[in-house]
């Protein structure tokens, strides 16, 4: 798609073809000195060329542009709405299944956390209670991004728990209770997954129940009974005691940046026998945006996103054929992340919806107020690097803890993207 | 002699020569070893020893120890006497071959040295000292050898070695007919294919056809209108956003089961479920009990133990449940003695595992379409047993369902015709589509924000001026 309004001698167009690339740098640039004229311009120039259905280039112009019309017009919010009831309303279980069975089929990005996460906390439930008092029942708080994921962590759970349990006198009973922050699963969507998670769970021969919370819009304020955690489990003889797991996979990312040391204190007071985090490891560089400097704080978050998602979209081209739907939706899911991280921010201190990334270290200091970190056991690492070699693109590799970090990181072409950790009280 | 040295460290000759039988069949079914030449030693049954068969008990570490037999002269260690003999030569010292004698050698049996195990009884003996060690590797062993592929642990080596030639290369088949080189692709999907969703409905409404004759824990007086509740209840809609959904284990409290491990569950899982709601949920509970108890029970009850069921009708032996275990599970576990495959059809879907379940669908070109697919999964029909490769672990997985489930071994070969007759027959040959579609997304060709490229385009902005701040 070329504009003939475009000069070719146009300085963008030398060099090495990241065109968009250097556009966009220039808009978040101009956006952040607040120059109308060349804000628009540019903005104009990306319209013209962007395209979700062409190539790299186009498809990250495309998907930024959004995100900057909004953050340049002050409409993120609204935009944000109208996409996210858009994208609900029209959410079928059927397409959503597809598109993360697919997704799953062909890219490790997700079971990448759900497998070590379900390692992690299975081992610790089985080794609880040693030898002669096995527990038997666990309760895991599911705080994900299931409406991105849709619960595809937990049969592999269900299948893991009753194999492993199987010289147990009484197979382990599993709850399951799924917390949706600020996102919503339309009731039908809702429905079949309840359905076909029992259903599995029977199959499965482990007695299961799943209960699920939509919406919910602060995290902090969720009480233990909306949890369905009854106080009166904790009181229970060891027999009879609930292990409480909690499980917050790509979930707390969606929790406001001044409420995060909130929400993990929340989460230390249901008592879980551990918690699971993985998260994308994208934020800011060392000094990172919590610099509270407006200078350059756009520019900054505008840099270290594009960096983020321009790995993202990488990764799904070269995951997924050349022509794919599924591909698609997750390029335009992604596309309403990048919205929410540059487009809805404002100026003002009202960060409403202001999910600043964090990295593993960052999220590892907030835990560590609460927490203490749990290595993942060598089975478990085994586990991710058998699921990595499934995968036959090779660019995928593991990178495991060191002195200075907690837990493991996923990375893709040598550049870290993921970060899975567990932790007790 | 060396070799009564050896032995004198711990192995101690059972002398009685008959031992207490529990189970009367000793004679091996007729499908095993009767085209075979009669020379053939006949083979008993594994876990089934022969009464006349001497008993051995050797500590463990006698039975692990490699080389038994050593030469006096260098201390090096052999496997076999015969071995040892041919070294002997080597150092000019007197040797002698045994000769393979003519007569019946006198038969012995192998009992696991670990107390708690059910070999440990005499009556359960194995009868092969190969066995007996790999048995003792694999439920009491440590796991010493892992598989890189897929990470899975195992005691004996050979196990461990025969899972790595197939791992990776099996293929997994599900219900819906897609195939899967994965086994967690294939665990994910199956959890949420249509398939498992229409089975069970089709499974509820066709065991409810038999629900009268069962004569077990019947709820449902009102068959004729079972067609309406079975669709309700199973696909009840839950309208509410903070779903309870109770446990479909619920609705088995309140019933008897004559069986005494489903007996025991239902106690567990009642006390847990007590524990689990709250008043709010039980009230709700109650309500929906009545409704869903058939439903649920029966499929809870046809995904596990079928020929329960079906032997009340069939007036087969109730025993089948406990003693047709599972070929499936165990099948290299004696490896060394061939199970016959009908076993595999014999072991029904009574006690078997989660993952053999999954195993089953997991074999290519096992399923068959058509009603009885799903039964053909669980192995009723008799089905290439040798599919279910030597995967020396899966003797554990019979565990998984609350019983202390024995693995007996015994092949019975229970004629499963009649019952996959009559399955057949009760299955209805209309597929009910009973799968809730209230809003669908309206097929995968739309756009999946709904919003087409409109949103990408921006209306003409550039006569606008932009409002910044």
């Amino acid at each position: 798609m070329t504009s003939s309004s475009l000069n070719s001698d146009d300085p963008c167009f030398d060099g090495d073809g990241k065109w968009a690339t250097k556009l966009l740098r220039e808009c978040a640039r101009a956006i952040n000195d607040r120059d109308s004229s060349k804000i628009q311009h540019l903005l104009w120039m990306l319209n013209e060329l962007a395209s979700p259905y062409g190539d790299s280039q186009q498809k990250l112009a495309s998907y930024f542009l959004q995100a900057l019309f909004c953050k340049a017009t002050q409409t993120g919010q609204r935009f944000y709405m109208n996409l996210k009831s858009a994208s609900e309303k029209n959410q079928s279980f059927d397409s959503a299944r597809k598109m993360i069975l697919k997704f799953q089929e062909v890219s490790p990005w997700t079971t990448f956390g759900h497998v070590a996460s379900n390692g992690a906390i299975l081992e610790a439930f089985l080794e609880a209670g040693g030898e002669k008092n096995k527990k038997k029942k666990l309760h895991i708080i599911d705080i994900s991004n299931n409406t991105s994921t849709f619960c595809t962590q937990w049969p592999t759970f269900l299948e893991s728990l009753a194999t492993k349990s199987s010289d147990h006198v009484e197979t382990p009973q599993l709850k399951l209770t799924i917390v949706l922050v600020k996102e919503s699963l339309k009731g039908s969507v809702m429905n079949e997954i309840c359905q076909r998670m029992e259903k599995f769970a029977r199959l499965m021969r482990v007695p299961f129940e799943i209960n699920m919370i939509n919406g919910v819009e602060h995290l902090w304020k969720v009480t233990k009974e909306e949890l369905g955690i009854v106080v009166e489990e904790e009181d229970n003889d060891d027999d009879d005691e609930v292990f409480i797991a909690v499980n917050c996979v790509g979930g707390l990312r969606r929790v406001e940046e001044g409420e995060r040391g909130n929400v993990i204190g929340i989460l230390k007071s249901l008592s879980p026998r551990i918690v699971t985090i993985v998260e994308e490891e994208s934020g800011g560089s060392d000094d990172s945006c919590i610099t509270r400097n407006d200078d350059d704080d756009f520019v900054k978050c505008f840099e270290e996103c594009l960096r983020f998602y321009k790995i993202y979209f990488e990764m799904l081209e070269e995951s997924f054929p050349t022509i794919s739907n599924e591909k698609l939706m997750l390029e335009r899911e992604c596309s309403r992340n990048i919205l929410v991280d540059l487009g809805c921010n404002n100026n003002n201190n009202n960060d409403s919806d202001h999910n600043k990334r964090e990295r593993g270290v960052e999220w590892s200091m907030r835990f560590r107020e609460y927490f203490t970190p749990i290595g993942l056991s060598d089975d478990v690492v085994d586990d991710v690097r058998a699921l990595l070699k499934r995968y036959n693109r090779s660019g995928w590799s593991l990178m495991l803890p060191s002195s200075k970090v907690e837990g493991i990181y996923l990375k893709w072409r040598d550049q870290p993207v993921l970060w899975a950790s567990a932790w007790k009280p | 002699m060396l070799i009564l040295e050896n032995m004198d460290h711990g192995e101690l000759s059972n002398g009685f020569p008959h031992n207490q039988n529990q189970n009367p069949t000793t004679t091996p079914p007729p499908s095993s070893n009767n085209n075979l030449p009669s020379l053939k030693r006949k083979r008993n049954l594994p876990g089934n020893p022969d009464p006349e068969a001497e008993v051995i008990a050797l500590s463990p570490k006698t039975l692990m120890a490699t080389n038994r037999f050593l030469c006096e002269t260098c201390g090096k260690g052999f496997q076999r006497d015969q071995n040892l003999q041919l070294h002997r030569r080597g150092h000019n010292l007197p040797w002698k071959l045994k000769q393979r004698t003519n007569k019946e050698p006198k038969k012995r049996v192998y009992v696991c040295p670990e107390k708690t195990c059910v070999h440990n009884h005499p009556s359960r003996a194995l009868g092969d000292l190969t066995g007996i060690k790999k048995h003792f590797c694999r439920k009491h062993g440590e796991k010493k050898w892992k598989c890189d592929k897929c990470s899975k642990r195992y005691a004996v080596q050979s196990d461990w070695k025969a899972h790595s030639k197939t791992c990776g290369t099996r293929e997994y088949k599900c219900d819906c007919g897609t195939i899967f080189s994965r086994r967690d692709s294939f665990i994910t999907h199956r959890a949420f294919c249509d398939a498992l969703a229409e089975e069970t409905a089709r499974v509820n409404a066709a065991s409810s056809i038999n629900n009268s004759t069962l004569g077990a824990n019947n709820n449902n007086n009102n068959i004729i209108g079972y067609n309406n509740m079975m669709i309700g209840t199973s696909m009840a809609p839950h309208h509410n956003n903070n779903n309870n959904m109770a446990t479909q284990f619920a609705s088995i409290c309140n019933k008897p089961i004559p069986f005494p491990e489903e007996a025991r569950n239902n106690q567990t899982t009642t006390r847990g479920l007590s524990l689990w709601m709250d008043h709010h949920h039980h009230h709700r509970q109650e309500a929906t009990m009545a409704t869903n108890n058939n439903n649920y029970h029966l499929n809870w009850v046809f995904g596990s133990k079928i020929s329960t069921n079906l032997s009340q009708d069939l007036s087969s032996n109730t025993t089948i449940t406990s003693t047709t275990t599972t070929s499936l599970s165990v099948p290299s576990l004696y490896s060394s003695q061939h199970q016959p495959h009908q076993t595999c059809a014999s072991s029904s879907s009574a006690n078997m595992s989660a993952t053999a379940l999954l195993q089953k669908a997991a074999q290519v070109g096992a399923t068959s379409c058509g009603p009885s697919s799903f039964l053909g999964a669980l192995g009723l029909k008799c089905s290439n047993g040798s599919g279910q490769g030597q995967d020396g672990n899966n003797n554990k997985f019979c565990g998984v369902y609350g019983s202390s489930l024995v693995l007996t071994s015994s092949s019975n070969n229970i004629n499963t015709e009649p019952e996959n007759n009559e399955l057949s027959q009760m299955l209805p040959s209309k597929r009910r589509h009973v799968m809730p579609n209230e809003e669908s997304g309206g097929g995968q060709t739309r756009d999946f924000l709904g919003v087409g490229g409109a949103n990408h385009h921006f209306p003409p902005f550039i006569n606008q001026s932009l409002d910044l701040i």
